[in-house]
């Protein structure tokens, strides 16, 4: 039976000295799309940071792929290799978009004529085609995320962390994200994303996980059940 | 008035009629200035780079430190390197005191403290997203460094010619470690300074118009290419 991917056990994290995440025990199937909701300052940034590898929690283990996780330098570089997180907002490098996209290629030492083909591919799946030699500073912000995410897309990451994907953007680039979230996790990519509207866990097949005070509040699965609590307020049904 | 004029005149007749005296001191003095600003880039930089993304005890020492050495006076300097490379000090058996490498080992550690200061300003003005995006994307540690470097190269390059600036119009550890040796160790500030003392005004005017005109050069140079490279 594959190991789940990530297996979370009594994580705490702090920011300034006050408790922002505490997690006691929290599993993310891979393959799945798993969406993350909560108000403002609920945790789900620092979630996503820890699940990322950028930010170390205070406290608790946390397992990837079955193997444990000891924040040494080498086993990061090969775990974030395989996690890509797109942030809230995104930061893209000066110079082109082909730049930009072709950094993750890059890192992983890939070909050149490879790379070429990777970034045309990552940008026509945002819908960005033939935008390679565009200033990356000269997008509008719809675009830029697009680029952001065709920058993560082109990493090919096992797992997708992608904090408010959504928020900010305008309804075409919205669309084209959303659908290419759910077209990812249906092809076996670990797709994680934070967002305030719970509505899309009803158009989307997927796990939310509703975190509340840096607590996991409840979690929803598919089917539109939470396990062993009431979902008064929320329903999720499957596509 | 007319002194100034005609001691004014004197003074574009040297600098157009290539004098050797004029342009050896000015070789010099760019050439050991063009040197030390290279190695303290070598080791500014990266001590800037260090201090600004590192947390790490003292860290508030360090900085502190750096900011003092700053204003460390050119003659103090001059002083200590001396006693390093005179006969009698350590590194004396090297010969290196009146000569351009002690100059540039001098003007090295004049620059190094300014360079590394702009540097850690300009890393701690950078966008604190740079390296969390770069090392999401699969880059590691040193990756990462490069691409926070790139990302604020123009404000390392100020802090560079903030160094060279600072090496080139400085006196005292050039008259102490170069000795003011005509055609070897005298530099554009050395030569302006004794010359001047000796009468020679025109001269000493003639070199400081030339100072002049190559410390704007390079700062125009830095505003077109920072104005041009503007996303």
């Amino acid at each position: 039976m594959k190991p789940p991917q990530y297996r979370l056990t009594e994580i705490r994290a702090f920011y300034r000295a006050n408790l922002a995440l505490e997690v006691d025990e929290l599993t993310i199937a891979s393959g799945h799309l798993h969406i993350l909701a909560g108000p403002n300052g609920s945790g789900k940034s620092t979630l996503l940071g820890i699940l990322a590898f950028l930010m170390k929690p205070g406290h608790g283990q946390i397992a990837f792929a079955g193997t444990q996780v000891d924040w040494q330098r080498n086993q990061l570089a090969s775990l974030r290799k395989q996690v890509t997180l797109l942030h809230q907002h995104s930061f893209l490098f000066s110079g082109t978009v082909f730049a930009n996209v072709a950094f993750g290629p890059r890192a992983r030492g890939m070909a050149k004529e490879d790379v070429q083909r990777t970034v045309g591919e990552a940008l026509a799946m945002v819908g960005l085609d033939g935008f390679e030699s565009r200033n990356a500073r000269h997008l509008s912000g719809g675009e830029a995320r697009r680029v952001a995410l065709a920058r993560a897309l082109a990493c090919q990451p096992e797992v997708l962390l992608l904090d408010e994907p959504l928020a900010h953007v305008d309804k075409e680039s919205a669309q084209i994200i959303e659908t290419l979230v759910i077209s990812l996790s249906s092809r076996g990519t670990t797709v994680v994303m934070s967002s305030h509207n719970e509505q899309l866990g009803q158009r989307t097949e997927s796990r939310v996980i509703r975190l509340l005070d840096g607590k996991v509040e409840r979690i929803v699965e598919d089917n539109g059940q939470a396990p062993g609590r009431a979902v008064d307020g929320y329903r999720y049904a499957k596509l | 008035m007319g002194f100034i004029a005609e001691s004014f005149r004197t003074a574009l007749s040297l600098i157009f009629s290539a004098d050797q005296d004029v342009f050896a001191a000015v070789r010099t003095s760019v050439g050991v200035a063009a040197w030390s600003v290279l190695l303290a880039a070598v080791f500014g930089i990266p001590v800037g780079l260090g201090v600004g993304v590192n947390q790490f005890p003292l860290k508030r020492v360090v900085i502190v430190v750096l900011n003092s050495l700053m204003a460390m006076p050119t003659v103090v300097l001059g002083l200590l390197v001396y006693g390093l490379v005179s006969r009698q000090g350590p590194l004396g058996g090297r010969g290196l005191l009146f000569t351009p490498n002690a100059m540039v080992i001098g003007q090295t550690l004049l620059a190094v403290p300014i360079v590394a200061n702009y540097t850690l300003s300009v890393i701690k003005g950078a966008d604190s997203r740079i390296v969390p995006t770069a090392l999401t994307l699969g880059a590691g540690s040193l990756r990462s460094m490069m691409q926070l470097t790139r990302e604020v190269r123009f404000g390392i390059m100020a802090a560079v010619i903030a160094g060279f600036g600072r090496v080139i119009s400085e006196v005292g550890v050039a008259m102490m470690l170069g000795g003011n040796i005509r055609w070897y160790t005298r530099t554009m500030t050395t030569a302006i300074a004794l010359e001047t003392s000796k009468g020679e005004f025109a001269f000493g005017l003639a070199l400081g118009i030339i100072l002049m005109v190559v410390s704007f050069s390079i700062n125009i140079l830095l505003t077109f290419m920072q104005e041009s490279h503007q996303p």
